[in-house]
């Protein structure tokens, strides 16, 4: 199974760190390290390859600009640019269906329900190849059905918690519960 | 019991998880965002909850034109963004701004590095003198944020939204949030009402919701954003949709 990480961060987070000196020749190295991760973040929320394209573009340049924000007690340089990347894809998530909601006001109400299920089948098998999977075994069908629904950019928790008929505090902390065992198996530990 | 316990000590905390999926309103960001600078804990129940997110991501090589292209369109200093935020960051610390000024700074600054992020992301298409121009205005809004005198004038737009507009003498720094996109076939258009003359400042492109212009108008004055039909009218063909009186 292919590990989704760079065989080497500590070397990528101190490249992307030297790229806030402003030398452009220092990012191609991180770029190439990068790019994937960014572009497969774009890829898995907006599930369509040109626009992701595009975000990851984006974000890539994004990370050349604010390389001096990057903070490495915080995290990997990979997180750092996931979180920036599944940003932007939500944010183009939002805005599109803001003006699909114009365009076709009439034509049939798409139920979440349905674009759950649609697209549940495609995110379990790139989840299998990140070797996540593996690790939602271990949280519980409701647990386990908030963080996949929240994974998604196209619903709020609170539209979460109308799709499953749930009050909101029972929401988040389905999915609060379900991150800290998620987090507990994939031996993620910041103490 | 529905919204309550959004009130509650333990709501910001709940919100962390949602936060790392993007799930969270504006007013929830910023609580999220309170609560982790303040608390470590919290951080790091944050920085955690990121690495989980981002364990989901399958790394996925993007297509191949990509490389040349960012790598071409990064020619300007990393730091420099940055670097101007701060400097607005320590600018407007200087006074004793009032809440709502605060509340602006605030926006401002965001404003202002988005503005810093924009510019860099638009050399690929941009010609050398609109880079100038951009990088210009950027600099006359960390002017306008500094300036102690300098008033914030906020107004709804129909449909949804809000339009904040940071006036420092002759100039304003108008920035819309969460408005809607135009229709494909019409566009936002920006007008200055000056008694009876009516001239058209452009049109707005919101991208997100957002979007902002630097525009003059002197006190006295309205401005006002109308829809009009694609590339916008010589006259505005429409009420409008929101009006600020400067």
């Amino acid at each position: 199974m292919p590990n989704p990480r760079t065989s080497q961060p500590d070397a990528i987070d101190a490249a992307l760190s030297a790229c806030a000196d402003g030398n452009p020749e220092l990012f191609a190295p991180v770029y190439d390290s990068l790019a994937p991760a960014a572009y497969g973040t774009a890829l898995g929320v907006l599930r369509d390859p040109d626009h992701a394209a595009e975000v990851a573009q984006e974000v890539m340049v994004e990370v050349w600009q604010t390389a001096a924000r990057f903070d490495p007690a915080r995290g990997s340089a990979r997180t750092w640019v996931v979180t920036l990347a599944r940003r932007r894809a939500v944010d183009r998530v939002r805005s599109e269906q803001a003006r699909r909601h114009r365009d076709q006001k009439d034509t049939d109400e798409k139920g979440a329900g349905g674009e759950y299920d649609m697209v549940a089948e495609h995110v379990e098998q790139r989840l299998e190849a990140a070797g996540v999977r593996r690790c939602l075994g271990s949280l519980t069908d409701t647990q386990r059905d908030a963080v996949m629904r929240a994974y998604y950019g196209d619903r709020t928790y609170r539209e979460v918690a109308e799709d499953l008929g749930a009050s909101l505090p029972t929401v988040k902390s389905r999915i609060r519960d379900g991150l800290i065992r998620l987090r507990n198996c994939l031996g993620v530990d910041h103490a | 019991m529905p919204d309550t316990d959004d009130l509650t000590p333990e709501g910001p905390r709940d919100l962390i998880a949602p936060y790392v999926f993007d799930h969270v309103d504006d007013l929830e960001r910023r609580q999220v965002e309170r609560l982790v600078a303040a608390d470590p804990d919290a951080r790091r129940e944050l920085d955690e909850f990121r690495e989980v997110v981002a364990a989901f991501t399958v790394d996925t090589a993007p297509p191949a034109s990509m490389r040349s292209q960012v790598l071409a369109s990064i020619t300007q200093p990393a730091a420099a963004p940055v670097r101007l935020a701060e400097k607005r960051h320590k600018q407007s610390a200087a006074g004793r701004p009032s809440a709502a000024r605060r509340r602006w700074v605030t926006l401002g600054v965001a404003a202002a590095v988005a503005a810093g992020i924009a510019v860099p992301t638009s050399i690929a298409v941009q010609s050398h003198s609109q880079q100038q121009q951009l990088q210009a205005e950027a600099d006359v809004v960390a002017q306008m944020v500094a300036d102690p005198t300098s008033r914030v004038l906020r107004a709804e737009v129909e449909g949804g939204g809000e339009v904040s507009a940071l006036v420092s003498a002759d100039r304003v720094f108008l920035s819309t949030s969460e408005m809607a996109d135009a229709d494909a076939d019409s566009d936002y258009q920006l007008w200055v009402i000056d008694g009876e003359q009516i001239s058209s400042l452009g049109l707005m492109r919101p991208e997100g919701g957002s979007t902002s212009a630097l525009v003059e108008a002197g006190s006295g004055s309205t401005l006002a954003v109308t829809v009009e039909p694609r590339g916008g009218s010589e006259q505005p063909t429409t009420d409008p949709i929101v009006a600020v009186e400067i």
